[in-house]
């Protein structure tokens, strides 16, 4: 563990290039122009810091001791075989475990410097801070309109034109708004797989979040919609945080700017995609991508 | 040879599949098939003119000139009845003669006093007159006493031919002559020692008639309803038409042998006499006594009962079975909503929630009449006083009982329904910082709606066909009017239906009724789930997104 947060500084002094740092700490600032920022040098602070983080389902660890920094404004990859604690530590970003019975952390997660397994941090204004997309679509029953106006009327925005704004925004910002303009009302389980996952994503980005996790989104999509979705995830890196669990290695070095590599419960490697990928330090990651195990 | 006896299983399973299927469907067609054919009758009938005029008259329904004019035409065509029955009923009724020349003996006094008075004739005279009258009066009642035909005929001709004849017959004793004369007649013709035979039969036949035709003009208006109108429908007079030609008497065919039941033709009783000439003209005539017209009574559903519940439709029954349907069902749709959601969405697996998951399944099959006597004791006795209400069974105290009845059917559908939204759903909405109520509210409960309607349909069904609760909480066998309130009392057409069959013999008098009221329920119960099933199949396919 130790010298992996050792080699950390080292990769966040070498980010992809292309990031835009503007966003800054603020919450729901979504509509400022992305800076293009050059091969900017990263000097902010990470969005996410998972430091010693366990999460335990009753005795058995789900992740043991994960530590990882997350930065703002790229997209991470966590790949890895499965039942390595991907999804755990994905979903313990949002606290998506809490439905799950018996469940314990411990360590530090924080997002935004708050950690969110404090007993007094608002779950409502986490999640709607760290937005999710699943692995399967799933829209609600309810038509196009309501799904993305789901998370604003959370907020109590309650008028007719401001909620038109933030569907409308949200459906362009996922790609969906050519296709569906004309029907909002229509029920959102008669999209095709591809349009109900990308109007996932703009409910999730509907409620101005600061991050959006990704759980294997495109594992039930057919190559064309997956495809639209990464382009979507590369349009998307300039404005949020995104963390996505992918079980495609392939999509892991197309998407994203860092790759982490988990293995049984255990981080085991984690650094910029392309060095994961051409010249792996540890011997376990080197056989999983190259295909040798998992 | 497995496969074949793979494909011979798989054919067999098929084939019983559909078999069951079939019986189901058999099953279903036996069952509601004569209920509805019976039933419709109470819809559908040839209604007579007596019908036309208890509509007119307990219901203010139809054209009273109309009316008028039919009925004349028909009181034109049942004269004839009556003037049989009136001679006939001098021949036989020998009390009235005997009444006639009583009346005719006591007048005669004062009569020849008034005489005496003015000097016309001597006390000597009318004294003699007198007991000449007697002598006469005496023979007459000789003859109307006797069974025997020659005998009554030696006295009246006793009577007849007594010397006083001309000295009496410009005195009011006139009279016994003109009966003896009459009565000679009869006895020629009737067999005056089957008189006690003829009077029975004769009585059995009025009453028949009465039924048949209504009061006769004339009579006093009957103080019941039911007493008023003739045979209202076709199908009734035509039994009771049999009932008037055919008298099923017990009869020994071989001594020591159980009777035998066998239809005698009363004309054959009355062979000889003007009575015989009635029946084939009630046969011939009846359609025109009483002008029978198809008739579609569609407001069988909605008219209350006239007192008696001879007459009339379903309507209070149907009104107080809505009320018991509509009331327990606003009382355990949202309790048994919370409670399913609270098992489903917030309750651990404890010892505690078993007990109560194992409560709630027994209590779904406890019979009713469990619930009906708790509902009395709880509800009717101890809660409605304890709240200030009268102590006394009410639709509130029917409706609460059932409610507790419907609840375990509603919970177990319920939760059914809420377990079975997919967790994914509630996962996008927790995700997106919704709160567990709101997730409940806005995505859990909306998906669950078509399970937790078939719950309800379940519930109201039950709740609709429910007797022995309403029996002991809310029902009474008569009342004069709907309910005023909920804290009235109420019919219900199960309890009804109930009592209807069992009350003396209304429900051979007026069979219609009861598979009227039998198929008013189903029909009820069918609406009210072909509504629900339309309501779940619109929300079913709305969150299918078709």
């Amino acid at each position: 563990m130790n010298d992996q947060t050792k080699e950390n500084p080292v990769e966040t002094t070498a980010p992809a290039p292309q990031r835009s740092l503007s966003r800054g700490i603020e919450l729901g600032g979504r509509h400022r122009p992305a800076v293009q920022a050059g091969p900017a040098e990263v000097c902010c602070e990470p969005i996410i810091r998972s430091e010693a983080f366990s999460l335990y389902y009753g005795p058995k660890a789900g992740v043991h001791a994960i530590d990882l920094e997350i930065y703002p404004c790229s997209v991470t990859a966590i790949i890895g075989p499965s039942g390595c604690g991907k999804s755990t530590f994905l979903r313990s970003i949002n606290r998506m475990n809490d439905l799950v019975p018996n469940t314990r952390a411990e360590g530090v997660l924080a997002v935004n410097g708050t950690n969110v397994y404090d007993p007094r941090v608002n779950l409502v204004n986490l999640r709607q801070q760290v937005g999710m997309v699943f692995q399967k679509p799933n829209p609600f029953p309810k038509s196009i309109y309501d799904n993305v106006a789901f998370g604003p009327r959370l907020q109590g925005i309650r008028r007719r034109s401001a909620l038109d704004e933030v569907v409308e925004q949200s459906l362009r910002d996922a790609a969906l708004w050519e296709e569906v303009k004309d029907e909002l009302r229509k029920n959102a389980l008669a999209l095709s797989g591809g349009q109900q996952q990308r109007l996932c994503i703009a409910r999730a980005l509907a409620t101005r979040p600061r991050v959006l996790l990704m759980d294997e989104p495109c594992s039930a999509l057919d190559p064309i919609a997956t495809g639209r979705i990464e382009e979507l995830i590369g349009r998307l890196q300039d404005t949020y945080t995104i963390v996505i669990v992918t079980h495609n290695m392939q999509q892991a070095a197309r998407v994203s700017d860092r790759t982490a590599f988990f293995c049984m419960g255990e981080l085991v490697e984690v650094g910029l995609t392309r060095d994961i990928f051409t010249k792996p330090q540890k011997k376990q990651t080197e056989d999983y991508i190259t295909g040798r195990f998992g | 040879m497995r496969q074949l006896v793979r494909i011979v299983f798989n054919r067999a399973f098929t084939a019983l599949a559909a078999a069951s299927v079939l019986l189901m469907t058999v099953a279903l067609v036996v069952i509601l098939g004569p209920i509805f054919w019976r039933g419709s009758s109470a819809v559908i009938f040839r209604g007579t003119v007596e019908y036309r005029a208890m509509m007119l008259g307990e219901f203010h329904r139809g054209d009273t000139g109309a009316l008028q004019a039919e009925m004349q035409a028909a009181h034109a065509a049942r004269a004839p009845v009556y003037a049989i029955l009136d001679e006939f009923r001098r021949g036989i009724d020998t009390g009235r003669i005997e009444d006639q020349i009583n009346h005719a003996y006591r007048q005669l006094r004062p009569q020849l006093d008034n005489r005496v008075a003015a000097g016309r004739i001597t006390e000597e005279q009318a004294d003699a007159l007198r007991s000449d009258a007697r002598a006469v009066r005496n023979a007459i009642r000789a003859a109307l006493e006797t069974t025997d035909s020659a005998e009554a005929l030696a006295h009246l001709d006793e009577a007849l031919s007594h010397p006083a004849r001309p000295a009496l017959t410009d005195t009011v004793a006139a009279g016994l002559f003109s009966e003896a004369q009459r009565y000679r007649q009869i006895a020629q013709t009737v067999d005056l020692g089957r008189r006690d035979v003829y009077l029975a039969e004769f009585q059995e036949a009025t009453a028949i008639l009465r039924e048949l035709l209504g009061p006769r003009p004339g009579d006093p208006v009957p103080l019941l309803a039911e007493m008023r109108y003739g045979a209202t429908r076709w199908d009734r007079a035509s039994i009771l038409l049999d009932r008037l030609l055919y008298d099923s008497q017990w009869q020994a065919i071989e001594p020591g042998q159980p009777l035998v039941e066998a239809r005698v033709r009363r004309a054959e009783v009355f062979e000889g006499t003007v009575m015989a000439e009635l029946f084939p003209l009630m046969e011939q005539e009846l359609p025109a006594m009483l002008r029978p017209e198809r008739t579609f009574y569609w407001r069988y559903f909605i008219d209350p009962s006239t007192p008696g519940n001879l007459f009339g439709g379903v309507g209070k029954e149907m009104y107080g079975t809505i009320l018991l349907t509509i009331v327990p069902m606003v009382v355990a749709f949202p309790i048994g909503l919370v409670c399913a959601a609270y098992l489903v969405e917030c309750a651990r697996e404890s010892l505690f929630i078993r007990v109560i998951r194992t409560c709630i399944n027994t209590l779904a099959g406890v019979p009713s009449i469990v619930f009906g006597l708790f509902g009395l004791a709880f509800f009717v006795m101890w809660l409605q006083p304890a709240l200030g209400l009268p102590r006394d069974i009410s639709i509130l105290a029917g409706g609460l009982t059932l409610a507790v009845l419907v609840l375990p059917i509603l919970i177990r559908a319920s939760e059914e329904a809420i377990r079975s939204v997919p967790p994914t759903y509630k996962e996008a909405s927790l995700a997106l910082g919704a709160g567990g109520l709101r997730t409940f509210l806005a995505v859990t409960f909306p998906a669950a709606l078509p399970g937790v309607l078939t719950g309800v349909i379940l519930s109201m069904s039950r709740a609709a066909g429910e007797t022995a609760v309403v029996l002991f909480t809310a029902a009474v066998a008569v009342r004069a009017g709907f309910p005023d309130g909920l804290l009235d009392q109420t019919l219900a057409l199960p309890v009804s239906a109930y009592f209807f069959a069992t009350a003396d013999n209304l429900a051979q008098k007026a069979p219609h009724n009861q598979y009227g009221m039998v198929m008013a329920l189903v029909g009820l119960v069918l609406v009210l789930n072909v509504a629900a099933i339309l309501v779940r199949s619109r929300v079913s396919r709305k969150l299918r997104g078709q």
